[in-house]
């Protein structure tokens, strides 16, 4: 019997520190190993003792491409937990901020990260010898997105603006009307970027994926919703750990996720399309018909057209945010901390960012939790890998390191994200 | 020789929370007031992709960037990307996706890198989080800035008399 072994020591074009082994016996694919060797980085443990006013600035640093997403997951619970809900023009501010890193994340990973892989370039550089107008309007849209970060949060990386109850400061309507201009030329260009991306020659795979995505009334929830799933979960966010559980593997850093009832599950922007494809406005609905999406997409190869979509619809939703925008009165709502258990839960550009805590009565955090999308995928990234291996194991080693790298690319992994541990035990003799 | 009497951008990157990450914007610091009018100074804290629009229209760029794996710390080095690339066993750090030679790299494939580059580099020694300047670096700072500002004037002087 033939065994072999396929690493790829150092993943590019991911954030954050990971691997892949494949083992293949046979031909036939028993192991995928998505490894995360990043350190893991103790955040739940040094927020214990800190203030509810210091949490959104902390966890902004876990990720400096999704900082909006710990924030607002991280306020949101705080809000939980003290019996206060943010809303009118606040909240409205608050997914006008989400927006902007919406179409930066986004737009950075659809073309300077991914459409190297349908291309057949090293990277985004030799890609704009040929392409060089995609990229372009890649690094304007990536700039329409920060344009909104530095006017809302203070600067574009890591804001510095959001607390809990709101914002330290809020725009006034002209200064957030001079965004329109560049936001209605990114959504012309993420239009564009849709049309584009579908073009790609998309490896055939369809994969039976239970989605777990936000759900919202009237909105493409990105904010707040309840937890669904194609499955039968629709459930409360602070339902959470009831239905998922963490476990620990010894090749990753991070924790994998998984239903406690079935196994893996996938959250992003194919969970999210799936879930809440009625939720999206008729143009954008028309333009994934445009790109040839139904309703719902299960190969994760086209994720990046569905990426395209969202970053389109964020344009949009940002234009639609800024034009009904009236100043508030106050920049943020009145807290009075009390004693209590909090949850917070949005979706941030790789998927849901799913947040608990516990405050003392001063509003110091007692314990955290913070669960990444990265994480959560992680499982679902392994199966993927098994799933794009296996017709191909006997190929040479490139051609299945190749598929196997776009295969995790299809994620977007955010792998310095996802590396949060609960507890490090030291044993010593 | 290189030379430019146009517009200069005088770009410092750097994250000074992160040890001798910290000098560009050290640099920026002590560079502050002392450059002619038409020499824009920039502080950065690494993701190229968010800078290198702002290259466009400058007629010369000046980098300066912390970069590891040189085995002098506080030595600086002056490479002009006219005469040779950013040396391959000196890593010029970023925590996001593109670092300061692939963002040159892109700039320049898609024409919005200004025509003379010149880079300045810092060797430093540690680079962890929430750490200080090594003594080595810190000293280095002053230099580096008195260095940046010969080179703007002789840039100007350049193009004067080209």
């Amino acid at each position: 019997m033939t065994t072999k072994t396929i690493k790829v020591e150092y993943l590019a074009r991911v954030e954050g520190e990971g691997a892949l082994d494949l083992h293949i016996e046979g031909g036939q694919v028993t192991s995928a190993n998505l490894r995360i060797f990043e350190p893991p980085r103790f955040y739940e443990a040094f927020l214990q003792g800190r203030s509810h006013v210091e949490l959104p600035d902390i966890v902004a640093r876990i990720c400096g491409i999704c900082p909006v997403a710990y924030q607002m997951s991280s306020v949101q619970a705080v809000e939980n937990a003290f019996g206060v809900k943010v809303e009118g023009q606040l909240r409205a501010l608050r997914r006008l901020l989400y927006c902007g890193e919406w179409i930066e994340s986004h737009a950075l990973h659809v073309v300077m990260l991914h459409a190297p892989d349908f291309l057949g370039y090293p990277d985004a550089i030799r890609m704009a010898e040929k392409h060089g107008d995609v990229v372009r309007k890649g690094l304007a849209l990536k700039k329409a997105g920060n344009a909104i970060l530095r006017l809302l949060g203070g600067r574009e990386i890591h804001p510095v603006n959001v607390r809990p109850g709101g914002f330290y400061k809020v725009p006034t309507k002209a200064e957030l009307v001079p965004l329109t201009e560049e936001l209605k030329a990114a959504r012309d260009m993420a239009v564009d970027l849709v049309r584009w991306v579908a073009t790609f020659d998309f490896p055939d795979l369809e994969r039976d994926y239970e989605f777990v995505a936000m759900r919202h009334p009237d909105e493409y929830a990105i904010t707040e919703g309840r937890l669904i799933s194609n499955r039968d979960i629709d459930i409360d966010i602070s339902d959470y750990e009831n239905e998922f559980e963490e476990r620990h593997v010894a090749h990753s850093t991070a924790l994998h996720s998984l239903v406690k009832r079935r196994g893996a599950y996938l959250v992003g922007p194919l969970a999210r399309y799936a879930l809440n494809h009625d939720r999206l406005p008729a143009s954008i609905q028309s333009l994934a018909g445009e790109a040839g999406l139904g309703p719902v997409c299960r190969n994760p190869f086209r994720s990046i057209v569905v990426r395209a979509l969202e970053t389109a619809y964020a344009c949009e939703e940002a234009l639609r945010l800024i034009a009904g925008y009236e100043m508030p009165e106050a920049a943020a709502v009145p807290l009075e901390p009390r004693e209590g258990e909090g949850f917070g839960c949005t979706e941030a550009p790789r998927g849901i960012c799913w947040h608990r805590y516990e405050f003392a009565a001063d509003g110091t955090i007692r314990m955290a939790r913070i669960v990444p999308p990265t994480s959560q995928n992680q499982p679902c990234i392994e199966e993927d890998l098994a799933a794009v291996a296996a017709p191909i194991a006997n190929e040479p080693d490139d051609v299945i390191r190749h598929l196997c790298e776009q295969s995790i690319r299809n994620y977007d992994p955010c792998i310095s994200c996802s590396t949060h541990f609960l507890k490090l035990s030291v044993h010593r003799s | 020789m290189t030379g430019s009497g146009g517009r200069i951008l005088v770009l410092c990157i750097g994250n000074p929370d992160r040890g001798d990450d910290g000098a560009g914007p050290a640099v920026a610091k002590a560079l502050a007031g002392a450059l002619p009018p038409n020499a824009a100074l920039m502080v950065r804290s690494g993701d190229m992709l968010a800078m290198i629009e702002d290259w466009e229209g400058f007629d010369a760029l000046v980098c300066i960037d912390a970069a590891a794996g040189g085995s002098e710390p506080g030595r600086i080095h002056r490479i002009d990307l006219a005469e040779e690339e950013l040396p391959r066993d000196m890593a010029f750090l970023s925590s996001h996706a593109f670092g300061l030679g692939e963002g040159i790299a892109l700039a320049r494939t898609l024409g919005l890198a200004p025509p003379v580059i010149i880079v300045y580099a810092i060797e430093g020694q540690s680079f962890d989080g929430a750490t200080q300047m090594t003594a080595p670096v810190a000293a280095a700072v002053a230099p580096a800035a008195a260095r940046i500002i010969a080179e703007v004037a002789r840039l100007q002087e350049a193009e004067h008399h080209a």
